[in-house]
């Protein structure tokens, strides 16, 4: 029994390579950024560096677990934008606070719901639905909502915009205590919950989870609704911060892309099965670091697209070099 | 007897003459310009932006009352859908083709094509480098010359500011981004003490206005000046400027159609000076510059013809007036 629980843990420590290189990364660019740069290693940017990466990683907290449980959320984006555009929506209609919150929840829960069913009993592949349903959410909410219009002006009293601007304790602004609670919250779920264990067995082996009576159905459901409700937080984030709700965001697609950097980087494979919220932490450290630093360098938005592509290219590169899959880690179906 | 039924006629003649001069001359002297089933297309960057809104409402209006037909294709931000849109469109042969450029290189080889066809090609806002039949909007490069020599009075020698400047384009290689930043840098260039610490694109987004402000001022905390080529981005820079508690030490400014948001955000303290071309005003523009081609008007020598849109700056102060601003 010890041995077995022993090659359990061992087999979600491996593959995690890519995670220490990234770190190593990340370290030498903080390093070469501090000398070169007057100002970075204060605590004031670093209050900056985590004011701007709190909606990246509320978002990778929600599609960390969504591909652990090898399934993909390309729907995201589109989510955190019609959950922000339907509480703006309730609270122009003059909804009490709590009922707006209510009901955005229930919106976003619904459309998580949508996905997690799409997946589980349609059967259609994840990357598939999640595509679909994006293109539908985007258009669907943008028409009812925005009538049409990309971008929506929300008013400074706005209950969003008047929570997030606050801060909650001296040196702690709201979005970055909730970018705290929604890693801790992702955390207890995979840790030390039923639906973590589910969600690690139907990355490792989605057969056998479902042979062994695990109940992977549900498990899909309320996978897909988790990551619909993290969105939803990212999304009030964001629209307080910028004072808009932005459909332009899903249609220009680096938000979801540099999201799914942030997980594949941090080291948590797209095959699924394997890492943890230190993976997204490293992952988004560096994703956070390399825009900070990219910004201080005034490079433009082309050149700092191609260095984003060019890391992703040699992060993974590297891992296939020092991590050659073999019949054991080689699953059918591979992304 | 007969002298009175002679000067009788005579009256009656005259009168009669009279009245039909002046029926005639009623008549003949208003033409009627016949353009109905005239055909116009617009292809604008996208519909629903404040923006395209406001003109499309007026040129619809002109459309209705003149009844020729105006059809909007929408590309929704996306350059290829743009250029097959617009490929589409010449198919489809209209009188007026209105074109708004995201670029000022990718369609002028649609447009040459257009013209050449027949099809009469009218600008609006954002210039092309091909010349065609008309152009109205606004002249930016009047508009970064008048921001930037403002910046310099505000932030220049004797001013006891940094001199600091942080620029935030929409895309580096839009029409209005490549003029605004030709112009203020020509300014600049003649004044070494203002330093342009930043000239990243926020690709029209605030939120990433936002970002790039709240990094910058991490850096440059002195910082006199933001200058944003679109107030609805800037937007997102004037509240980072505000949660940095710096609102009033950093003077941002942007330009932009001048919709009632813009006021708003001018009263709110998030945008300080907006240079506004007034959007709904190029709408009446554009929709004139319409109707005069439809009805074959050109300039003289075949060159294009230039209706540049008229500038307000809105500010706080003696001047402010919330009608400055339209509202859709």
């Amino acid at each position: 029994m010890a041995s077995v629980t022993a090659s359990v843990r061992k087999g979600q420590r491996r593959g995690s390579l890519l995670e220490y290189i990234v770190m190593g990364v990340t370290v030498a660019i903080v390093l070469l950024l501090s000398v070169s740069v007057q100002g970075f290693a204060t605590l004031g940017n670093l209050r900056v560096i985590a004011s701007n990466s709190a909606a990246l990683l509320i978002l990778s907290c929600g599609m960390g677990m969504v591909i652990i449980s090898r399934g993909l959320d390309l729907s995201l984006v589109a989510v955190m934008v019609a959950g922000a555009a339907t509480f703006a929506a309730f609270s122009n209609a003059g909804y009490s606070e709590p009922a707006v919150v209510g009901l955005s929840l229930l919106t976003v829960a619904a459309l998580g719901l949508a996905n997690g069913w799409l997946i589980a009993y349609v059967e259609i592949p994840a990357m598939l639905a999640t595509l679909a349903s994006a293109m539908v959410i985007a258009g669907v909410f943008r028409f009812a909502v925005l009538r049409g219009e990309f971008l929506l002006l929300l008013p400074p009293d706005n209950p969003a915009v008047v929570f997030f601007s606050k801060d909650i304790a001296p040196g702690l602004s709201a979005p970055v205590a909730a970018m705290i609670i929604t890693f801790v919250v992702t955390w207890i779920l995979l840790r030390f919950t039923t639906l973590g264990r589910i969600t690690y067995a139907m990355g490792d082996n989605f057969q056998a989870a479902r042979l062994i009576g695990l109940r992977v159905r549900p498990a899909t459901l309320m996978i897909y609704m988790y990551a619909a409700l993290t969105a939803l937080v990212a999304g009030l984030v964001i629209a307080a911060s910028s004072g808009t709700v932005d459909f332009r965001t899903v249609a220009n697609g680096s938000l979801l892309y540099e999201v799914i950097l942030v997980v594949v980087l941090g080291g948590i494979p797209l095959r699924g099965g394997r890492g943890g919220m230190r993976n997204i932490l490293v992952g988004c450290a560096l994703i956070a670091v390399l825009r900070n630093g990219m910004t201080l360098f005034d490079l433009s938005t082309q050149t700092q697209d191609m260095l984003k592509g060019v890391v992703l290219i040699i992060a993974v590169a590297t891992d296939n070099y020092f991590n050659p899959r073999d019949t054991e880690t080689d699953t059918v179906g591979d992304l | 007897m007969l002298s009175r039924v002679k000067s009788n006629l005579i009256n009656i003649a005259t009168g009669i003459t009279f009245c039909a001069a002046l029926a005639l001359g009623a008549g003949g002297a208003q033409a009627d310009p016949n353009l109905k089933g005239k055909k116009v297309i617009f292809v604008p960057i996208a519909a629903g932006l404040t923006l395209t809104e406001a003109w499309s409402r007026r040129v619809k209006q002109h459309a209705d009352y003149y009844g020729y037909s105006f059809d909007i294709r929408d590309p929704a931000f996306k350059m290829d859908a743009m250029s097959e849109l617009l490929a589409k469109a010449i198919s489809d042969k209209p009188d007026v083709l209105i074109v708004h450029n995201p670029t000022v290189q990718l369609l002028t080889r649609q447009i040459k094509e257009a013209e050449s066809k027949g099809i009469r090609v009218v600008q609006i806002n954002l210039q092309s480098n091909q010349p065609s039949t008309a152009y109205t909007g606004a002249n930016w490069t009047r508009i970064g010359t008048e921001i930037a020599e403002d910046i310099v009075k505000e932030c220049g020698a004797g001013s006891g500011k940094s001199g600091e400047v942080s620029i935030i384009p929409g895309q580096l290689t839009a029409a209005d981004s490549v003029m605004l930043n030709q112009a203020a840098f020509k300014v600049f260039a003649a004044h070494p003490e203002i330093k342009v610490v930043s000239n990243q694109a926020s690709d029209w987004e605030p939120e990433k206005a936002r970002q790039i402000t709240t990094t910058v001022l991490q850096q440059h905390p002195n910082l006199c000046a933001i200058f944003g080529h679109w107030d609805v981005h800037t937007m997102g820079a004037g509240k980072a400027v505000k949660d940095a508690g710096l609102e009033g030490k950093v003077i941002v400014y942007a330009t932009g159609g001048g919709d009632d948001k813009t006021c708003q955000a001018v009263e709110d303290g998030i945008l300080n000076r907006v240079w506004s071309y007034d959007a709904d005003g190029q709408g009446r523009d554009l929709a004139d510059l319409v109707d005069i081609v439809l009805q074959g008007g050109s300039a003289m020598d075949h060159s294009m013809l230039n209706i540049d849109s008229p500038l307000t700056v809105i500010k706080l102060g003696p001047d402010y007036d919330k009608h400055l601003c339209f509202k859709l």
